[in-house]
């Protein structure tokens, strides 16, 4: 009897799991770590008559769930994106199929795109592996009615003017504080301008890790900033700083042995906040609607650029017909990338897209600036040479120990002698300075 | 009999394979891997066999050794503070004399804490103790106990203390639970006796309550020890996952975590991952030997 209740048992389980794997399979799997790609998905699935699936993994366990399948192959996508973070590594590994062969040749399409975006794709074999349809270009946004009060003028350019040297940086954070403002949230807003005036990799072809004298400016100009009051004391990302972009918050640190005549209100408000052309949309447009309007974007000291996403096949991928397809519509469909401009306020790596809709833009919440113009302008002067694959973690280990100089726990040598042997902890194959 | 064994088999096969497959298997594996550089990425054999190397690094490394005195400092205190509010808690709903009411209640508020997700606590707790914005300096500042703001999460005694003390926070009522069912286990004779022959609270506490309840204090002793050691999840959320500030928080799995997949070094992750083991079966082997040293 019991036999024969297993043996059901058995056949039931069966019968189960078929029925569990044949419901519906998509024709392409596309993983991702956010929805921005849904909308995509939607357009080409009535185009072409298919079933997409986007698997959303959260950034956090991006890379730690995807790799192992993209590693094995078992539940490994058709298609997945990579953040600039890890993109550099995930080039030179057999993840992506290998687009510059045929007959995908993407290579053609390399004039129409900004240079260093696609640069960033290609594996040191010179093959472009992941492709990308936006550029990340990095500026100073601020409120422009905080500029009129205290600097006189809203314009972008003028503001440029004096943002374009650290000293410049400087002089409107004293005139800011005089006025009871805070040039920045963090002293963060100022680091990408600091190995921006010597573009120079963190590590170099010999495993070296490379230290200029800009990039220890960091160490004195954010020592500066914290020492001078210029920052508002709200680190990157946390509440504080969301709530520094819509009004006054509270600035009470008791420092009043250290500048008797200080304005006795508890409260400041923050001017500007370096972001890339998606703090615009993700963090801005999102957090700050109060003070809609008000902003406008202009240039700091050097260019930059931070974040990004690449997209590419997986070079086992079942699909790779119809997962090219997707790909080229995402970054070569001169009507669905105008499209999706249009929606979305992306600044795009295409230049013919890019250069039929920045012409006569103006965006609202930058009052009525055209940013696609200024943002296509500093992604020309970006260098992509300088990015190696450490560059995330070995910001993160500096980034720390300047803070740790700034907050008065270590003095400045001590500091950077922590920060090589960090270095050298995370990487032992990187030699560093003596 | 024989056709008995065979089902027997039978029926264990389902643990014995999944024990096989997700115990045994990657205990071994990562043993492997510790004799390796592995990096994590494009496959075990494309890595060296480095033979020792890693363990060789492993008792060099400072920064293990920061991890494990700073595991043990935070440990230490969240123990010490959680087992005497759970102790204390215990003692006092299962006083004979005071005969507490409403003790499912208090049961039920003091393991709240334990079922809130450890990231909502993090996050919680990273805004009260915010420097410059958060709710804790305000206070404080308002009632005049300092004339300005602490930093805490940017001191390493004070960050240290605040993993500590919000562990202690979390686990009291799952401790407190268990010392009160071991103390209620402990037959009332023995206490009214004592009442009856004049002995003192503190020395029933200390002739019955204590030796009584050895078993459930070894038990919450060791499984404190092992899950302390492997304190991560705060640590990683409460500052930037780095550790900061100053390495204060870099616990033994949390540098485990960041060299694997932060820096892609499985190799070394792994070995990381024996040091560990062998501390914790060393901190069991003392615990359980301390606790039964005398009635051997």
């Amino acid at each position: 009897m019991l036999k024969r209740v297993f043996q059901f048992a058995v056949v039931v389980l069966g019968v189960f799991m078929l029925t569990a794997c044949s419901e519906d399979e998509p024709d392409l799997i596309v993983t991702s770590f956010t929805d921005e790609l849904q909308a995509p998905i939607d357009y080409f699935e009535e185009l072409h008559d298919v079933k997409v699936d986007l698997q959303i993994i959260p950034t956090e366990n991006y890379v730690n769930t995807l790799r192992p399948a993209l590693e094995s192959g078992s539940g490994a996508p058709d298609v997945f994106t990579g953040e600039i973070v890890y993109l550099k590594d995930w080039i030179e590994q057999d993840y992506w199929e290998n687009l510059s062969q045929a007959p995908y040749n993407v290579d053609e399409w390399r004039s129409d795109y900004m240079e260093y975006v696609w640069d960033l794709g290609i594996n040191s074999s010179g093959e472009v592996r992941a492709v990308s349809w936006q550029t990340t270009p990095g500026g100073i946004y601020y409120r422009r009615s905080i500029a009129n009060e205290v600097l006189g003028t809203d314009d972008p350019q003028a503001i440029g003017e004096l943002f374009s040297t650290m000293e410049g940086l400087m002089e409107v954070g004293e005139q800011m504080k005089a006025s009871n403002y805070r040039l920045f949230p963090d002293e963060g807003s100022i680091s990408p301008y600091t190995n921006g005036a010597n573009p120079q990799p963190w590590v170099n072809d010999n495993d070296e890790l490379v230290i200029t004298d800009e990039r220890l400016a960091y160490f004195d100009y954010a020592k500066e900033l914290r020492d001078m009051q210029y920052t508002a004391l709200a680190p990157a990302w946390s509440p504080a700083w969301y709530a520094s972009f819509t009004g006054p918050i509270s600035y009470n640190v008791g420092w009043d042995e250290l500048d008797e005549d200080e304005d006795p209100s508890d409260q400041t408000e923050v001017f500007a906040v370096s972001l890339p052309t998606w703090g615009l949309h993700s963090v801005l447009k999102e957090e700050a609607q109060e003070t809609a309007g008000d902003w406008a974007v202009t240039n700091g000291p050097t260019p930059y650029f931070q974040g990004g996403t690449w997209i590419g096949m997986y070079k086992d991928s079942e699909n790779k017909d119809l997962a090219f397809e997707f790909i080229k519509m995402l970054v070569n469909d001169q009507e669905f990338l105008t499209d999706w401009v249009m929606e979305t306020g992306d600044v795009l790596s295409y230049y013919p897209v890019m250069e039929g809709v920045a012409a006569g833009y103006s965006d609202e919440f930058l009052g009525g600036q055209n940013h696609y113009d200024f943002f296509i302008e500093r992604a020309e002067e970006i260098d992509a040479s300088t990015v190696t694959r450490y560059d995330q973690q070995i910001d993160e280990l500096f980034g720390n120990q300047v803070s740790a100089y700034v907050e008065g726990n270590l003095t400045r040598e001590e500091a950077i002698d922590e920060f090589y042997s960090q270095v050298v902890n995370a990487y032992p194959q990187i030699t560093v300075p003596d | 009999m024989k056709k008995n064994n065979r089902q027997a088999y039978l029926f264990i096969a389902p643990f014995v394979i999944v024990f096989l497959t997700f115990n045994i298997y990657p205990i071994f594996l990562t043993l492997y891997y510790s004799l390796t550089n592995y990096s994590g990425m494009g496959g075990i054999d494309q890595a060296d066999f480095v033979g020792f190397n890693n363990y060789v690094r492993l008792f060099s490394d400072r920064y293990f050794y920061q991890a494990f005195f700073n595991t043990i400092r935070i440990w230490g205190l969240n123990f010490v503070v959680q087992m005497l509010i759970a102790l204390g808690l215990a003692l006092l709903f299962s006083d004979i004399r005071l005969k507490l009411k409403g003790i499912g209640l208090f049961r039920a508020l003091f393991y709240l804490p334990n079922i809130i997700t450890i990231a909502s606590v993090a996050l919680l707790f990273s805004i009260l103790l915010d420097w410059n914005h958060g709710g804790l300096n305000q206070m404080m500042l308002s009632l005049g106990l300092i004339d300005r703001p602490i930093n805490w999460l940017n001191s390493p005694v004070y960050a240290q203390s605040a993993v500590a003390l919000i562990g202690a926070w979390m686990w009291f009522g799952n401790s407190f639970i268990v010392l009160l069912a071991g103390i209620s286990g402990i037959s009332k004779d023995f206490y009214e006796a004592a009442l009856i022959d004049g002995a003192t609270w503190l020395q029933s506490f200390k002739y019955i309550t204590i030796p009584q309840l050895k078993p459930i204090l070894l038990y919450v002793l060791i499984t404190s020890i092992i899950g302390g050691l492997q304190i991560f999840d705060l640590p990683m959320l409460l500052t930037d996952g780095n550790g900061s500030p100053q390495g204060a928080l870099n616990t033994m799995v949390l540098y485990l975590y960041n060299q694997a997949f932060k820096y892609n070094n499985f190799g070394y992750a792994a070995t990381i991952a024996y040091g560990l083991f062998f501390i914790t079966v060393a901190f069991s082997a003392i615990t359980f030997r301390t606790m039964y040293r005398k009635q051997v």
